[in-house]
């Protein structure tokens, strides 16, 4: 079952990375423009789903379903996913703890010092 | 290891270094106060913007929560768990904290790492989403996002909404302490057919073909053209106007927008060949001809793209002279005009798979 679903969601994954590429017979998309992707565009398709199934999988392994990986995968840029591809259990995550809490209360004492101060 | 005596001269040296606003520690501040950068009202605060206190760990959520509403789409803090928590890491990352807001139709873009620019997003009644760090040492970080929603220049301070407090000054000089540690991340999240007024062309036009991609094509549509009023020739806008458009089968504005590209770039095949196919689909054959072999003489990376839609227009157009060819017998032979008539719905169907090779020739002749 879980199989099924991560077959299911790889397939997504690639049905979206190429449909940029796709869009209509004759049309060059807005992206490729952007991105000048070059007449090599069928690596780069590959080399995309390879980096997208790369960043699922790190994404459940982060306490994710595979679906709501998925998902979040596919509302992602090739640039994005290349920016996190990797390093996800380095990247900066904003959340905050009670001890950031308690040094931004001293800074912020400092600060109301400084006030008075000047 | 340092005695305990030292380590706190040292936080003194900083600490005061920090506050009185250091050009090493917070030099944009620095120079804030130095010089005020102009047309910049000296305080700002955006009370329409909403506040979610923070649940636990997810400040992600929560600032992008307030940043959403504040664009037009009303969301909870609880609807941006999902797509924007991570709970490996007990936080959000920034580049799910963009996609999330297109998700939702919207335009996320990630300002320049200048304190002035913050401002002026403020001044023009944008709240921005940053990402600071409180750690005290490298590596010790502690991420947070807040959203920045006021200023006074006056009282050199920024007001925000942050985890539990819904109004939160801070002064400046710290601000810029928590916010530079994490490169002065910023992002704002705007209704498309606003762009921000610290946006670069080409980086907002990355944010907008990223939102075309999402599948937000009306809404990425909307922010193409509010693109081209700000920059009249940008080819991103220009294209992407025809690209969205066409998506949303309004043949009639691409083809204008795939026009105006060729006369404004006339060396991007790519709008040469979308031209081509757009009027191709509109059976105006001769002049999608014209532009498809333009498109194919300008060469470029695109070029078997170009060269398929100049042979799928040659194809065309053998089919419509086929279909010619057949119906002006017709008046010839009037005895034989039932069977032809019935033959003839599959025959052009039929005609480039058959032809081509000979039909070919035709067009260059």
């Amino acid at each position: 079952m879980k199989f099924l679903s991560r077959l299911v969601s790889q397939m997504l994954i690639l049905s979206m990375v190429l449909l940029p590429f796709s869009t209509q017979a004759g049309m060059i998309g807005t992206e490729q423009i952007v991105s000048n992707v070059t007449a090599e565009a069928n690596r780069d398709k590959v080399l995309e789903f390879v980096s997208r199934t790369d960043v699922q999988k790190q994404f459940e392994a982060q306490g994710l379903t595979a679906t709501n990986a998925a998902d979040r995968v596919n509302a992602m840029t090739q640039e994005e996913i290349n920016r996190i591809a990797g390093k996800i259990d380095s990247l900066p995550a904003g959340a905050s703890s009670s001890t950031g809490w308690i040094i931004a209360g001293v800074i912020i004492v400092a600060a109301i010092i400084w006030y008075y101060w000047k | 290891m340092l005695g305990f005596k030292a380590r706190l001269t040292a936080g003194f040296i900083f600490l005061s270094a920090l506050l009185s606003g250091c050009s090493l520690i917070a030099p944009q501040t620095y120079a804030l106060k130095e010089q005020r950068p102009a047309g910049l009202p000296p305080r700002i605060e955006l009370t329409q913007v909403p506040f979610y206190p923070q649940e636990d760990y997810f400040c992600g959520p929560s600032a992008l929560a307030m940043a959403v509403t504040a664009a037009g789409v009303p969301v909870s803090a609880e609807d941006m768990v999902d797509q924007v928590y991570l709970p490996g890491r007990k936080g959000s990352l920034q580049v799910e904290m963009l996609a999330a807001a297109r998700r939702r139709g919207l335009v996320a873009y990630e300002l320049a790492p200048k304190v002035e620019d913050l401002l002026r997003e403020l001044a023009a009644g944008t709240p921005a989403i940053v990402l600071e760090n409180y750690g005290p040492f490298k590596w010790f970080p502690l991420w947070h996002y807040s959203v920045v929603v006021g200023y006074d220049l006056d009282r050199l301070e920024v007001i925000r909404r942050s985890g539990k407090r819904p109004r939160l000054p801070t002064p400046l000089p710290v601000f810029e302490k928590i916010w530079r540690e994490e490169d002065y991340w910023a992002m704002v999240v705007v209704p498309p057919e606003r762009v921000p007024v610290t946006a670069n062309e080409a980086r907002y036009a990355a944010a907008v073909v990223a939102l075309e991609r999402s599948g937000h094509v009306k809404n990425a549509l909307i922010a193409y053209q509010a693109l081209l009023e700000r920059w009249p020739g940008s080819l991103t806008g220009q294209m992407g106007r025809g690209n969205a458009a066409y998506a949303l089968h309004d043949l009639d504005t691409a083809e204008s927008a795939f026009r105006q590209a060729t006369r404004d770039h006339p060396d991007a095949a790519a709008a040469f060949n979308n031209l081509a196919s757009v009027l191709g689909e509109r059976n105006k054959l001769s002049e999608a001809l014209a532009a498809a072999e333009k498109a194919v003489a300008l060469g470029g990376p695109m070029l078997t793209a170009t060269a398929a839609t100049l042979e799928e227009i040659r194809q065309k157009i053998a089919a419509a002279r086929a279909e010619d060819a057949l119906r002006t017998p017709i008046p010839v032979a009037p005895a034989a005009t039932p069977q032809p008539a019935q033959l003839s719905p599959p025959a052009p169907a039929a005609a480039p798979t058959i032809k081509p090779a000979k039909k070919r020739r035709a067009p260059a002749a």
